[in-house]
């Protein structure tokens, strides 16, 4: 079957075949041969050559429509092995890679766990931010919902007087439902356990039509329980339904006693009602009372409205404004008419935390950057010791191509792995996430979901393109001959350097962002813990107690009570002094009401919002807050003496001027109805809401002179106040063992936990920012041990010309330091370009704080000269001779 | 006299006679021509659809080889498939050589008195 003489055309067509098959020519050739072997055939049993030719034809039938029959056959047959044949490069290719990857397990190692963490933490934030921001609401028609606040001058009041939302409420016909809810108050629950406090929200009944979500169990408030008088009615937060009654479901109908009345269960919320701690919460219906329909004054409800279909915004907006316009004409003194703000529910629960939430994923995606630049650099170095094998390939025919894809499928591979490991990164982080002390609304009901797995999937391919597809292509571009001559040796790696540097510096300024970031958060927190609160802190504790109404149902027993535990506790050994207030500062919030001189309309420059506090004669002493005039209340100022008040000197400042208010008349409400107070003195300003907040105004009265049953009780110790908690248990006791005293915290604990969420934030911003700048690190010190490892002979020769070593070393962290100071000088650029997207999240500095930008320079520059140092010392201490001998 | 050839037939035909070697399409023509004693006339360029059918089934492989001329021709052989699939064929035809067999043979059974 062997022969001499292959003929030339068919020689060549095979060497054509070699890169691609050649199906038609296959066919001619094939057919050619039939026909010219029938043709010798007839011819040597003794036909003519033309008769034969025409009787072999005959003998083979149509020879074109066979010809095209087999084309089709043919290229079919191609098609499907050309598919089978990528199959088969892929999986050979993987398995390649895997080989490969084997066979560095150090490299594999750092680079995947590098990557999981990366992948990990970006998707654990990705997570978050689905859930938080992305994720449809679970209301009915979210999409139309809107809340309403009243504009004011800047900004926005956040809330609505009762007045103007029934008028919207009844006339506003571009809303199919509107609904109001008022603050958040504590109903104390008895009867199941301790006393509680539990936090209630007044709602409306058409609340729950607004924002539908159907409930678990029961029903909501009917619009005949939501109205004066009505019968006393509660829904239950799933939270609360499930931790104190068992998620019993014989709950509904039943009575449970909140601040000692009974109130009969209908229904548990949906859980998705609560998106935020605490979680244990219930509404009763709002049931406004008949005078405050004619309330214009006080701003007081928060307002949802829920669109008509097809109505814009912007026409309901102005529905609302035209009814604002004629309540302003026909309650002149009363009524505001500023303009209205429609927001919708979406941004409206979120609100300013969107911006924490992209900052933190910003954060996480720049850490990956850095990551994914160190596996770059590790890549770029195994790629100059690979080249003899990338050489091979190439010699052996495999194109560049083909080798830039094996490469990057080792990326992919490394990006996958990565990837796949960082799904358990992630999911420990969400669940590290969830009980953080972030205060983002639906944070708990983070989930690795499936837009979350999507996301990972897509970074992990990200970053082996971000990280893989350069070195790929810079490792397949190799000179052949030089390479195999040089026995895979290094011969010159400028380019490859100058790639190195570039990704050195790149790092570095990111690493800068990070910390810049994160030095922010550090100095606005330092600011804000030196912010004076006011008042003095240290050893002052504080309690609550609710004398519950169905016992206490006068002002004189209430008062009578409370000035029994207060010389009670005042006898204990070790108590310095003690004061009572409705609500203590930072602890909870003021009531917050208008305050006015005589002469205003509860609008003008005479009137302004105030928190208003009962106090006790000793408050002031006893929580260290100074009067600056007049004096302090005294037993004096008592139920059926002259009404008194003491202002802050904000409040001072705010009515009066610098006029001296002593003396003054006050009144809080509406100015319909003026209660008068005379000022007797005033107060320092204190952080009442907390350090990051502007002193609200205050306006203090005798606790015996405006009574409340709930109130907490302040205890300045002499030393550690927490020692006191059991005598003062006792001494409550003693004036009614039923009486629960609830929250006992110091005021020191109370300002942490004011600080927690911030100094959560900076304590992620701060690892985050570290991580960054060991990764930055950690590529700095790879390729300065390169380029010093490179220039081994140099700087032998160096050496032995007489150089010191502290010369060396200094010449090679000299470079180490221009790098960072590039780094420094992009970076820098960057974040001051960026970081005015914070100016609101950080407090007592600008978001270009100078001071924050030079330590962290300062901080960088000193992490790379290390960097640099250490090569540089063990590139010193080489034999010169030995260095002479590298080459 | 020829007898035309059934598509399935065919095959069997191929596939049997590459079952002794590889060989070339105009050889297979040839072969099976001779054996037959000229009676099979098969029309030889449908050989080839069948051929590359078969190819495409992976019942038999094709490569390019020389012949004892020194001429390039492309040679068929059986692949593994191919035997399996000779097997089944055999089998399939012998079934229906019995079949046939029988009919031809038989004689019209009793009619039933009136």
């Amino acid at each position: 079957m062997t022969g001499s003489n292959p003929d030339r055309t068919a020689a060549w067509r095979r060497y054509l075949r070699f890169w691609r098959a050649n199906p038609g020519g296959d066919v001619r050739d094939e057919l050619t041969f039939h026909l010219e072997s029938a043709v010798e055939e007839l011819v040597a049993n003794g036909m003519p050559v033309d008769e034969a030719r025409a009787e072999a034809a005959r003998r083979f039938g149509d020879v074109t429509r066979i010809k095209s029959a087999l084309y089709t056959l043919s290229e079919q047959r191609e098609r499907r092995m050309a598919r089978h044949e990528w199959w088969h490069t892929i999986v050979q290719d993987l398995t390649y890679a895997l080989r490969q990857l084997r066979k560095a397990p150090a490299f594999t190692v750092v680079a995947i766990a590098t990557l999981a963490l990366g992948i990990g933490a970006t998707t654990s934030i990705f997570s978050v931010a689905y859930t938080v921001i992305m994720k449809p609401l679970p209301y009915a028609h979210a999409d139309r919902i809107y809340t309403y606040s009243q504009r004011n001058g800047k900004g926005s009041m956040c809330c609505l007087p009762y007045g103007n939302f029934y008028t919207w409420q009844r006339e506003a016909s571009d809303f199919e439902s509107m609904a109001a809810t008022s603050g958040s108050r504590a109903f104390t629950l008895t009867g199941y356990g301790d006393p509680t406090p539990i936090r209630t929200r007044l709602a409306t009944a058409s609340y729950w039509r607004t924002m539908f979500i159907p409930p678990v169990l029961g029903r909501y408030f009917r619009d005949d329980e939501d109205r004066e008088g009505g019968p006393k009615v509660a829904v239950l937060s799933y939270a609360l339904w499930q931790n104190r009654f068992g998620g019993r479901k014989d709950i509904v109908n039943r009575a449970i006693t909140l601040n000692g009345q009974p109130y009969t269960v209908v229904g548990v919320a949906a859980p998705e009602y609560v998106m935020q701690k605490p979680a244990e919460i219930l509404w009763v219906p709002l049931a406004a009372p008949a005078w405050r329909f004619n309330d214009f004054a006080d701003h007081e409800l928060s307002v949802y409205g829920l669109l008509k279909s097809g109505v814009t915004p912007e026409a309901a907006r102005r529905q609302l404004e035209t009814i604002d316009t004629r309540l302003a004409h026909e309650h002149p003194h009363h009524a505001y008419d500023g303009g209205v703000i429609p927001m919708g529910i979406a941004d409206a629960i979120v609100g300013s935390q969107k911006q924490i939430v992209y900052m933190l994923f910003a954060a996480v995606a720049l850490v990956l950057l850095i990551g994914c630049g160190n596996i770059a650099n590790l890549l770029l170095a195994r790629g100059n010791a690979r080249k003899a094998e990338v050489a091979v390939r190439g010699a052996l025919g495999a194109t560049r191509g083909r080798i830039v894809t094996q490469l990057f499928i080792e990326s992919v591979v490394l990006g996958v792995a990565g990837g796949v490991a960082g799904l358990a990164v992630a999911e420990a982080g969400i669940r590290f996430l969830v009980t953080s002390p972030a205060a983002l609304p639906r944070l708990a009901d983070t989930r690795l979901s499936a837009p979350a797995l999507l996301f990972a999937i897509a970074l992990s391919i990200g970053c082996a393109v971000v990280f893989g597809l350069v070195p790929a292509i810079r490792a397949a571009r190799v000179d052949l001959q030089q390479t195999l001559r040089d026995g895979g040796r290094e011969s010159k790696g400028a380019a490859r350097a100058r790639l190195q540097r570039g990704l050195v510096i790149s790092e570095l300024s990111i690493a800068m962002v990070l910390l810049i970031g994160a030095g922010l958060f550090i100095r606005s927190s330092m600011q804000l813990a030196s912010v004076p609160l006011g008042f003095d802190t240290s050893n002052l504790l504080a309690f609550d107690i609710v004398l519950p109404p169905a016992r206490y149902d006068s002002s004189a027993k209430l008062e009578a009570a409370f000035t029994q535990i207060e010389q009670n506790i005042a006898a204990i050994p070790g108590v310095r002094s003690i004061g009572q207030t409705n609500t203590a500062p930072v602890r909870g919030w003021g009531t917050d009401w208008t305050a006015f001189r005589e002469g205003s309309n509860g609008h003008d420059e005479r009137s302004t919002d105030a928190n208003m506090r009962g106090v006790s004669t000793d408050f002031f002493k006893t929580i260290g807050l100074p009067l600056l005039r007049g004096r302090a209340f005294t037993a004096a100022d008592g139920k059926n003496s002259a009404r008194v008040a003491i202002v802050s000197r904000g409040l001072a400042q705010a009515l009066y001027g610098d006029t001296d208010p002593i003396g003054k008349l006050i009144s809080n409400g509406s100015p319909d109805k003026p209660q008068w107070m005379e000022i007797v003195g005033v107060a320092g300003d204190m952080h009442a809401s907390g350090p990051a907040q502007e002193p609200p105004h205050e306006l203090y009265m005798p606790s015996a002179q405006w009574v409340n049953g709930a109130r907490t009780i302040l205890v300045r110790g002499n030393a550690s106040v927490q020692t006191l908690m059991p005598s003062i248990r006792r001494a409550v006791a003693s004036v009614d063992p039923l009486l629960a005293i609830v929250g006992a915290q110091t005021m020191d604990e109370t300002v942490q936990q004011q600080f927690a969420y911030p100094n959560f934030l900076r304590w992620l911003l701060t690892l985050l920012g570290g991580t960054g700048l060991v990764l930055a690190a950690v590529g700095a010190y790879g390729v300065m041990a390169y380029l010093v490892s490179q220039r081994t002979h140099e700087l032998g020769v160096r050496i032995a010309l007489g150089a010191t070593t502290g010369d060396v070393r200094g010449m090679i962290v000299r470079q180490g330091v221009q790098l960072g100071a590039l780094g420094v000088i992009v970076g820098g650029a960057l974040a001051y370009a960026t970081t005015h997207f914070a100016a609101s999240m950080v407090y007592g500095i600008t978001p270009r704080d100078p001071i924050t930008f030079a330590v962290v320079a300062a901080v960088l520059l000193i992490v790379v000269a290390v960097a640099a140092y250490v090569p540089a010392r063990r590139a010193t201490r080489i034999d010169p001779l030995e260095a002479l001998r590298a080459n | 006299m020829g007898i035309d050839l059934l598509q399935g037939t065919l095959d069997l035909i191929v596939l049997k006679t590459l079952s002794w070697g590889p060989m070339h399409g105009f050889g297979i023509a040839r072969w099976v021509q001779q054996t037959t004693g000229d009676v099979l006339q098969v029309e030889e360029g449908s050989l080839y659809p069948a051929l590359y059918r078969m190819e495409n089934r992976g019942w038999i492989k094709a490569d390019w080889a020389l012949t004892e001329n020194g001429r390039r021709a492309k040679y068929y052989k059986l692949t593994a498939a191919g035997r399996k699939q000779l097997a089944s064929e055999l089998a399939a035809w012998a079934q229906m050589q019995r079949a046939i067999g029988r009919i031809v043979a038989a004689k019209p059974a009793k009619r039933e008195p009136a």
